[in-house]
């Protein structure tokens, strides 16, 4: 739901609660004023017909539906207070049962007692009630017709800076140099805001680059002194009074070397993955790519007597840069190969919608869930640096592919879907 | 074969020199990018050994000043940065090759060598060791007057092997040869083994001499 209508139908929440009880309120006021105002009237004509009978008007001409004196014979009547009361009588006009206010009063005038009784119809409650509602209910009609108007151009308005900033943000990406362009406005928390996510996607834009630019120069700066070390004991090699024991000392160090350099690789790729710095321009002819991998690694396959079976179905075209389409293909082959038997067999299909390789070999020693991770493998002793799947599971998550493993009948299976 | 080596880092270009030297190649040394640019168009070099990242320079400017006096000189591109514009910008301002750090110093031997065939020799590129010869261009090789028949693999790793005889070559040095740094695990020794197996089975049957020697620790040897 949107923050303005949101917020407007909260507001006509509590709007019609400050309606409810301001009604209830209004209701009861009128009411009361009504009271006091026909109890005023009921006395005023008690003062006019005492002052009447004072002035010697007949009874019969004061008397009439509103007033009625009857003299009271005897001369020990108490001048009562005045009593009102409210009562049902007969309205005069319109003949049916009305709520009426009464007054009643025994007044002791020129010697004689008179009893005097004045009734007024009421306002009926009923009507003042259907009065309230009437006007509250009106006016609150209008102000919820003037509160959604009125957000309607709000939001046209007023949160324009904002949808336009909503809009720059989903378009930003970090890979670009220039910065988040933010929107005028003279709103001062619009403001706040443009110049925090600034500041902050500034940041992010610094960050990345710096962390791209580590990447590389890890890359290049590792590699040098490797390389350094790896000339130094070839030289070494080539020393001619070297003995086995000698030799094979190099040989370590040598092997502990290549190995730190292909992590230094691996890891390098990883983290360019991870930045998204492969960018897909157009889709590759991916068939004949699995194809070419295929004879590629054909003989290797053969040298370890393991038959390389495939099905690719020619013209799959997919998004995919290039060179990561390669790594994917040859990491998933050659963990194909490695991970088997001699004698064993591999089993690879490609299809319109997935890329599945299929081996034979012992079953996994590490938990299948795992396998993705880093640095993890089956056998500590290989070769392997452990990195091979877990550089697949990323270019597949890169590319919004997935890939799954399972492991039946004595076969491993890997498979990669594209969306 | 002279070689001009430039390189910043002092170890590595010392590394280089003294293989190349060893090899048979006349090796300089240049650290900078003026240093470089200098010796360039003062003396001339068969072969030029580039580092693409100079603490003073690009190396691909090098590159096109290099193209510009001397078209003649052969390039060989070094560096750790092993993205893909790079070297498709290397290639196309006319280096001849590309070799990403770190690499083996056979290797770079064997490459230096390929890009002086190509561009010394006319015609000729036969690469001869003894009753053996090989032609890079047909991919045959021949003991004496009998024609081997050699899988393209097995000729590569014969080629290898002279263009680096009378040298230790490691079984990992070998591997990347043949396979590329692609084939990261350790079962491509098996295969390197399985490869000089048959390439000596062939080369014997050949009444060819058996010149692969196996250094026990270290890898293998081809000399006479």
């Amino acid at each position: 739901m949107r923050l303005l209508t949101k917020a407007t139908l909260l507001f006509l929440v509590v709007a019609l609660l400050v309606f409810g009880v301001g009604g209830i309120i209004t209701y009861q006021m009128v009411v009361e004023e009504v009271q006091l105002e026909t109890d005023w009237y009921l006395d005023e004509t008690f003062k006019a017909t005492v002052k009447g009978i004072r002035a010697g008007k007949s009874i019969e001409a004061l008397d009439n539906e509103k007033v009625i004196i009857t003299p009271l014979l005897g001369a020990n009547w108490p001048d009562t207070m005045a009593h009102y009361k409210d009562t049902i009588a007969e309205h005069f006009n319109l003949r049916r049962l009305e709520p009426h206010r009464n007054l009643t009063k025994i007044k002791k005038i020129d010697d004689t007692y008179y009893r005097i009784s004045i009734t007024d119809v009421l306002i009926e409650v009923d009507d003042m009630y259907e009065g309230v509602v009437g006007v509250l209910s009106r006016l609150f009609l209008f102000l919820t017709a003037s509160v959604i108007l009125g957000s309607i151009l709000i939001s046209r308005w007023l949160f324009k800076p904002f949808t336009k900033l909503l809009d720059r943000l989903s378009s930003f990406n970090l890979k670009n140099t220039s910065g988040l362009e933010v929107p005028e406005t003279s709103t001062r928390e619009f403001n706040q805001l443009n110049s925090f996510l600034r500041s902050m996607t500034d940041k992010a834009q610094r960050d990345y680059r710096s962390l791209k630019e580590f990447t590389e120069n890890a890359s290049h700066e590792m590699q040098t002194p490797i390389a350094v070390a790896k000339g130094k004991l070839e030289l070494m090699l080539e020393a001619p009074e070297l003995d086995e024991e000698q030799a094979g000392l190099i040989q370590g160090a040598y092997q502990a070397i290549s190995r730190l350099s292909s992590i230094g690789h691996s890891l390098t790729l990883l983290s360019k993955i991870e930045n998204q710095e492969f960018s897909v321009s157009q889709n590759i002819d991916f068939s004949k790519l699995v194809e070419n991998s295929i004879e590629y690694y054909r003989e290797l396959a053969e040298l370890k007597e393991i038959q390389l079976e495939s099905k690719v179905t020619p013209g799959v075209q997919l998004p995919i840069e290039s060179s990561l389409a390669e790594i994917l293909v040859s990491n998933l082959i050659k963990n194909a190969i490695q991970h088997n038997t001699p004698g064993g067999w591999i089993s690879l299909e490609l299809s319109a919608d997935h890329l599945s390789v299929k081996n034979s070999g012992a079953p996994p020693s590490i938990d299948p869930g795992k396998l993705f991770e880093r640095f993890r493998k089956g056998n500590q002793s290989g070769g392997s640096l452990g990195l091979g799947l877990s550089i697949v599971k990323k270019i597949t998550e890169a590319s919004d592919w997935s890939v799954t493993y399972d492991y039946e009948n004595e076969t491993h299976h890997l498979q990669v879907t594209f969306n | 074969m002279k070689v001009l080596i430039v390189e910043d880092e002092k170890e590595l270009s010392e590394n280089v020199n003294a293989y190349l030297t060893n090899g048979g190649f006349i090796c300089e040394v240049a650290s900078t990018f003026w240093e470089a640019s200098d010796k360039i168009s003062s003396f001339s070099y068969d072969v030029v050994l580039l580092d693409i990242m100079l603490p003073d320079g690009d190396g691909l400017n090098l590159l096109r000043i290099l193209k510009q006096e001397n078209s003649n000189t052969g390039v060989l591109i070094l560096s750790a940065k092993n993205a893909l514009d790079d070297r498709v910008t290397g290639l196309e301002l006319g280096a001849d090759d590309y070799l990403t750090k770190p690499f083996h110093l056979p290797e770079l031997q064997a490459r230096l060598k390929a890009i002086f065939r190509r561009r010394m020799m006319d015609g000729r590129n036969d690469v001869v060791f003894n009753e053996v010869r090989l032609d890079p261009d047909t991919m045959e090789a021949w003991v004496g007057d009998e024609q081997l028949p050699l899988t393209v693999k097995e000729f590569e790793l014969l080629l290898f092997f002279i263009t680096n005889k009378k040298r230790v070559l490691t079984k990992q040095s070998i591997a990347e040869h043949l396979w590329g740094d692609n084939v990261d695990f350790l079962d491509s020794f098996d295969f390197v083994y399985q490869h000089i197996k048959n390439l000596r089975k062939k080369m014997t049957s050949a009444q060819g001499n058996d010149y692969i020697k196996t250094i026990y620790g270290m890898g293998y040897k081809f000399t006479d």
